[in-house]
């Protein structure tokens, strides 16, 4: 093995090995396309007794699929390994040219793309060379601030830089690396529990004394929570409690197989006024809070989609695929393939208003603020009903006023109902992230009739 | 690979660590599956490297580097030092393992035929036939039907002596059919949802489910396009009779998560979250006296069955529940040792090379009960039958939990009377396990395998089995 730096994405490794993969496999198919991954990750979860996991890690992985035509359509084979050298990938070839002779031909499958205009993105240096050490600090804080304000801690603090050079045998060759700094703090203790996260692209950017302080103070504040009875009443949610709704759009509604299948609640909706014209969502890549991979799994520049406007559905995301059975624009969502999955949009901003969250708090006369939501998951796509349980602060609002915590709620919700009473678009925009992986950019939003059905004892 | 495991090991102690073990770790998955009869899924992993965990001044560090030979070994001890030695002076109790000591042994997972060596063709030409038992119906907008084995195999050695290696192998298949009628949308499948039923095991069990797939192909693809006119279940209380299919869920959210040690004392709290089950609870009612919950990491089938943990202790069976009452955690070595608790339960479990080992839930087994299904229904005057999992959900403590399935029966005086659209019933944890008042005899048991567990911070994705047969639970509050 060729051993990288100790925390160095060896970029030129990448590209070499996707050269030496193309060249050899060209000869064996009639259309090939390589992948290659880097992953650089630090990470250190805490609590009560200071570090309890930490890691120091990283891995690289070579995938490919190969093709050929037939008289009905395009046979391809995938394969995936974890290493750059030849002769591990050599027999992960073999094996995908002897699936690819026996597949059936798919007669909706088009070529491989041209090689288009994409951008490139870089990682943050900074975020690539900080280690565990440098994240000594942010964990002595947060374990002090937790002390002082006698409640547990757990959390979780990690740099990770992930690469990705993409090549295909019709010429098209693009390269991108993102990085990810992140920060959480949750502390519990005697019914409180509190939350504060932050996520930026350069470590330099992260505010760490802001989460934690969020998390304390929402974990003071949430001492001694009353029953609330569920009902139906206005909500205020953070981002992270907007995250946990709206990931679920992004899984199961903008994407053009589900409209194509008559699963999601977009089909047969597009340009209607569905939502308040309050709120307005895109998938864009490029948001400087996010700054992701610019070309989806095949290669394609992703374009900014426009999912609501105004409140009006538009979308849905595509790929070439769907775009040209669909007669829609191509927008650059494709996985990687070969995959199972459809287009998704995976970097969704929620368009920020111009009131604070303390702003939006005095426009409420009897509501509830909601911190996070925990385990949402999806009842049924159409109407995109979901349930899922409040978490790490749940406050009611009097007046204006956050006069106490309440013990936590189940919701169950047609999110189609719930986004068109939008009466409050938060201006505090940030990168968020939900329970199964996945992010984007919200700020706090304000939803009237919100339908609580169950609570629990704490 | 052993030496490569034992190089590791060497470097880390040379490095300064009073502790240390590694893993060298391959995993190799195969995973073919055909939508509407067109390859979708053909992905073919090969994934191999090195994973050090030590012990330095009390604490943790882990290290991770790609590859099968000696410098990748050393990268990653060298990471795992580094990584303790930094994070030390914030760690204000030393980590203290439980006393078992390291021992020399190797296990393979006994199948009939690795799946590995049946030929792509013939898988291919299963998956066809697959396809075929869900076609002939317009209603119909998608079928998959799709098959999936891995192979993992590691080389495991620790600074206390343990030189371990097993060879682990699971397959399984499924079929999946989703129906439009008008507006309205429904899925089903079989033998269970997420791609179907994986068990420890080879090819022979591909096959047995394949034979299913003549029988319960045409069924599902029926089901699901009369779902689509059948009556949203109504809300009100009824009893409940849960098929295997969705009581293993329910043991997995419900009594598997919660009895996760490390989620018991907060330190899970940040994303997975934590548990009721605290140990000042003691030997608490947690079901009704038929209840009995076994752990057990030697169950033949089982996805999470194999000679020793991560920790390298052996794998032996534990009572969670016995006739009711709660009885032991899921525990690591490092819980085992901080608690006094004696010795680890053997539930300390990785996703491969990359990640470091947590406390995991094992395979965990309602144990079957006495009655015959069709005695149950007959027995039963208001009530609904629930079969397969379609929506999940359950609080941060896992005490309010909301279930969804694919397909309901309603029970109306022990007959079988109409099928019912998204039942969807509503509980907590142990007022529902105190409901149990029927399960159903061993000729109704089954292993059922959860392949996608997510715990952990960042997540790591384990898997597991849960044996269950059809059990009834009185008077279930239903949601519309």
């Amino acid at each position: 093995m060729e051993v990288t730096s100790e925390r160095a994405l060896d970029l030129d490794r990448h590209d070499r090995a996707a050269r030496e993969f193309l060249e050899v496999a060209a000869s064996r198919a009639d259309e090939v396309e390589v992948h290659v991954d880097g992953e650089l990750d630090a990470f250190v979860r805490f609590a009560d007794v200071g570090p309890t996991q930490c890691a120091d890690r990283e891995r690289v992985v070579l995938s490919f699929r190969v093709r050929k035509e037939g008289a009905h359509g395009w046979r391809e084979a995938g394969a995936k390994v974890g290493s750059l050298d030849r002769e591990a990938w050599t027999p992960a070839l073999e094996r995908a040219l002897t699936l690819l002779e026996h597949s059936p031909e798919n007669p909706e499958a088009l070529p491989l793309p041209e090689a288009g205009r994409v951008e490139s993105v870089s990682h943050s240096t900074a975020t690539e060379l900080h280690g565990v050490a440098g994240k000594l600090g942010w964990i002595d804080q947060a374990l002090k601030a937790s002390a002082e304000a006698q409640l547990a801690p757990a959390g979780l603090a990690e740099t990770r830089v992930c690469a990705t050079t993409l090549f295909n045998s019709k010429g098209l060759a693009v390269q991108g690396s993102t990085s990810k700094a992140s920060f959480s703090l949750t502390v519990s203790g005697d019914g409180a529990n509190g939350i504060g996260q932050c996520i930026a692209h350069d470590v330099q950017d992260l505010d760490v004394t802001s989460a934690i302080r969020q998390s304390t103070e929402k974990g003071i504040a949430s001492r001694a929570p009353e029953v609330f009875a569920p009902c139906e009443t206005t909500v205020v949610l953070e981002p992270l409690a907007v995250s946990s709704i709206l990931l679920f759009a992004a899984y199961s509604g903008f994407g053009a197989r589900e409209v194509e299948e008559g699963t999601s609640f977009l089909a047969g909706r597009e340009g209607d006024r569905l939502f308040s014209d309050c709120l307005s969502i895109s998938d864009n890549a490029r948001h400087p809070l996010l700054r992701e991979l610019p070309f989806d799994g095949e290669g394609v520049k992703k374009s900014r989609v426009a999912l609501v406007e105004n409140g009006v559905l538009c979308g849905p995301v595509t790929d070439r695929a769907h775009a040209e059975r669909m007669g829609l624009a191509c927008t650059g969502h494709s996985p990687r393939r070969p995959s199972g999955q459809g287009p998704m949009a995976q970097s969704m901003v929620v368009k920020a208003g111009n009131e604070s969250v303390e702003e939006l708090i005095r426009g409420v006369d009897d509501g509830l603020l909601v911190s996070q939501f925990h385990y949402t998951n999806l009842i049924e796509p159409r109407e995109l009903t979901l349930t899922g349980m409040t978490r790490n602060g749940t406050f009611r609002i009097r007046n204006g006023e956050v006069v106490g915590a309440v013990k936590n709620l189940r919701f169950t919700q047609a999110l189609t109902q719930a986004l068109g009473r939008v009466s409050g678009v938060g201006s505090d925009e940030a990168v968020v992230g939900a329970l199964f992986d996945g992010h984007l950019v919200t700020p706090s939003l304000v939803l009237d009739g919100f339908r609580f059905t169950s609570t629990t004892d704490f | 690979m052993m030496n490569l495991a034992e190089t590791a090991v060497s470097a880390a102690l040379e490095s300064g660590a009073s502790y240390a073990d590694a893993r060298v770790n391959r995993v190799e998955r195969q995973n073919l599956s055909l939508r509407n009869g067109a390859l979708s899924d053909s992905l073919d992993q090969d994934d191999f490297g090195v994973g050090v965990r030590v012990i330095v001044n009390g604490a943790w560090g882990f290290g991770a580097a790609p590859g099968f030979d000696a410098a990748a070994a050393k990268l990653a001890a060298r990471r795992a030092v580094g990584a303790a030695r930094n994070l030390s002076p914030l760690r204000r109790e030393p980590v203290k393992l439980s006393g078992e000591a390291g021992s020399t042994s190797s296990w393979t997972t006994p199948v009939e035929t690795d799946p590995f060596t049946v030929s792509l063709a013939d898988k291919l030409a299963f998956l066809v036939d697959a396809d075929k038992t869900l076609q002939g119906r317009e209603e119909t907008v998608v079928r998959i039907a799709g098959f999936e084995a891995r192979r993992e195999e590691q080389w495991q050695a620790s600074s206390e002596g343990a030189r371990l290696h097993q060879r682990m192998i699971r397959a399984g298949a499924g079929i999946s059919n989703m129906a439009r009628v008008g507006t309205e949308v429904e899925r089903r499948s079989w033998p269970a949802s997420f791609g179907g039923n994986y068990r420890s095991a080879g090819w022979e069990y591909v096959e047995e489910l394949g034979r299913g797939f003549v029988e319960h192909g045409p069924r599902i693809r029926d089901e699901a396009i009369a779902l689509c006119t059948a009556d949203v279940c109504p809300a009100g209380e009824r009893d409940l009779i849960l098929m295997g299919n969705q009581l293993m869920l329910q043991i997995h959210e419900s009594v598997g998560h919660p009895n996760e040690i490390d989620r018991v004392h907060g330190h899970e709290v940040d994303l997975a979250g934590a548990s009721f089950a605290t140990m000042d609870k003691g030997a608490f009612r947690y079901g009704s006296p038929i209840v009995n919950l076994v752990a057990d990491p030697t169950a033949r089938h089982g996805l999470d069955t194999r000679g020793f943990d991560d920790d390298g202790v052996a794998s032996a069976p534990f009572d969670v529940v016995r006739e009711g009452e709660f009885k032991g955690y899921h525990t690591d070595r490092e819980w085992a040792g901080r608690l006094g608790l004696g010795e680890s339960h053997s539930t300390s479990r990785a996703e491969g090379w990359f990640h470091p080992p947590i406390v995991r839930i094992t395979n965990l087994s309602l144990m079957p009960g006495t009655w015959n299904l069709d005695a149950l229904v007959a027995d039963t005057a208001d009530g609904v039958l629930c079969d397969t999992v379609k929506m999940w959900s359950i609080d941060q403590r896992r005490v309010n939990f909301q279930f969804t399935t694919e397909l309901g029966w309603e029970i109306k005086d022990g007959e079988k009377t109409r099928m019912l659209r998204r039942p969807t019933y509503q509980g907590s944890t142990v007022e529902f396990w105190n409901s149990c008042d029927a399960i159903c005899d061993e000729s109704h048991y089954e292993m059922w395998g959860v392949a996608n567990c997510g715990k952990g911070n960042p997540m790591q994705v384990a898997e597991m089995s849960h044996g269950a047969a059809p059990a009834r639970f009185k008077n279930i509050t239903f949601v519309a």
